[in-house]
């Protein structure tokens, strides 16, 4: 078995270790991969992770909601484990001080000295990387771009999330707890993996252009070349004061192939509007309207299991956005459920990475 | 003058991209990303210098000299 899962809602660690390691068992590990509500002291579940998978490359974050196969959960931690019929060869590497230096050239270094190779000359269909950053760094477009630029091999992940107190979050690595940071990791995979990114959303006939922006607070403050609350509460029909009570439901995409790459609206910042991400001047957007997430995601993840033939594990980095709109529509069993036969595990994040730093999407590794 | 941002838009993927299809695709997505979508220019474009002027740093970060 090349992919194990386990989860536990006891709220003592030891305990909940305890449980985790039982069904786990005593394989030859080669990564953990685990997400933990903040309920959590993190600092002792770290400690106690890497005295239970002592031989093992360890990496998580802290959540907003976690999710293990069949079901979506809270105040618990879930657990993947990885062996060598999974993974030929791992390397994990934490950026630290993010806020000041989001720059992944030191881990890059790092990863090309221990596989040997330039990370910007690495097949892309044989390696892939995991990403996970502080959700509260506002770094995560920053850094994506520069990974992107040096390499060809796809970094997929999250921002860690904190059960939507937005006070602090929290990456793991090998052990260690780390806010202001970014944890990466660099996977040679033993089997053929796949990214599916679904986010639930139909593109409208409204388009905008981002003619005034201001990048590093993710504030787009005109579109179209007038106020952009009031070019947005135009495009909806909806006056300036409820524009944003449907900000959720009508976020903006940046089309690419007739993919949405959502960028979601977050608050009113005077006549402007404050995103989850930020928005280069000049880009095009498009009004998106939401579909049925459970429906969308099911049929995503059954075409690629009808591709694959069968699953062996699935790690879902699935927005906090789209989980309190499951939670309102009382849909979160019917989410879960999508999963029940794969081995998964996955959290509610403050942002999703691939490519870029996107909103309002489930972005998944799929191991064959 | 026209038709150099074009140019250089297509100099810049073909070096990243190697003629890879999956691998145009990625960098055409991470460009429209960074605010200048390769298929809004043509040969007719004009040579503005703040896109121009945008598009060198891009090249810089990575890793490619445009002429």
């Amino acid at each position: 078995m090349s992919v194990k899962i386990a989860s536990s809602i006891n709220p003592d660690i030891i305990q909940a270790i305890q449980e985790v390691k039982k069904n786990i068992g005593s394989s030859d590990s080669r990564l953990i991969v685990y997400f933990s509500s903040m309920i959590y002291n993190q600092s002792e579940l770290a400690k106690a992770m890497k005295e239970a998978f002592i031989n093992a490359d360890i990496i998580g974050c802290s959540t907003a909601g976690e999710l293990i196969s069949g079901k979506m959960l809270n105040n618990s931690v879930v657990v993947m484990a990885l062996d060598s019929a999974s993974i030929k060869d791992v390397k994990v590497e934490v950026i630290e001080n993010l806020k000041e230096n989001p720059d992944p050239q030191a881990s890059f270094d790092s990863f090309e000295k221990y596989f040997g190779q330039a990370v910007s000359k690495l097949d892309y269909k044989k390696y892939y990387g995991l990403v996970l950053i502080d959700g509260l760094s506002n770094s995560e477009e920053t850094l994506m771009e520069r990974i992107g630029t040096k390499t060809s091999v796809h970094f997929i992940g999250g921002s860690a999330g904190d059960d939507l107190k937005f006070e602090k979050t929290y990456v793991f690595a090998n052990g260690k707890v780390y806010s202001n940071a970014a944890v990466l990791v660099l996977v040679k995979s033993n089997t053929e993996f796949d990214i599916l990114k679904t986010q639930s959303f139909s593109p409208l006939s409204e388009t905008f252009i981002a003619t005034k922006v201001n990048e590093e607070q993710r504030e787009v403050l005109m579109l179209d070349g007038v106020d952009a609350i009031e070019r947005y509460a135009s495009a909806i029909k909806k006056s300036k004061e409820d524009a944003p009570a449907s900000f959720m439901t009508y976020p903006l995409g940046v089309m690419i192939d007739d993919e949405p790459f959502v960028r979601s609206p977050q608050q009113l910042s005077g006549n402007g509007i404050k995103f989850y991400c930020n928005i280069a001047e000049g880009t095009e957007l498009t009004l998106l309207e939401s579909k049925d997430i459970v429906e969308d995601t099911k049929e995503a993840v059954q075409k690629k299991l009808r591709e694959f033939g069968s699953i062996s594990g699935l790690i879902n980095f699935n927005c906090i956005l789209r989980t309190l709109e499951l939670k309102a529509k009382n849909e979160e069993d019917a989410y879960g459920m999508i999963f029940s036969d794969i081995p998964t595990i996955g959290f509610s994040t403050y942002g999703e990475e691939y490519i870029g730093h996107i909103n309002q999407t489930s972005v998944m590794l799929v191991l064959k | 003058m026209a038709g150099k941002i074009k140019q250089q838009l297509d100099a810049l993927i073909a070096e990243v991209a190697k003629n890879n299809p999956i691998l145009v695709n990625t960098t055409r997505t991470k460009m429209i990303l960074k605010g200048i979508n390769p298929n809004k220019f043509t040969q007719d474009s004009p040579d503005d210098p703040v896109i121009l002027e945008k598009l060198k740093d891009i090249a810089e970060a990575f890793g490619v000299k445009l002429r």
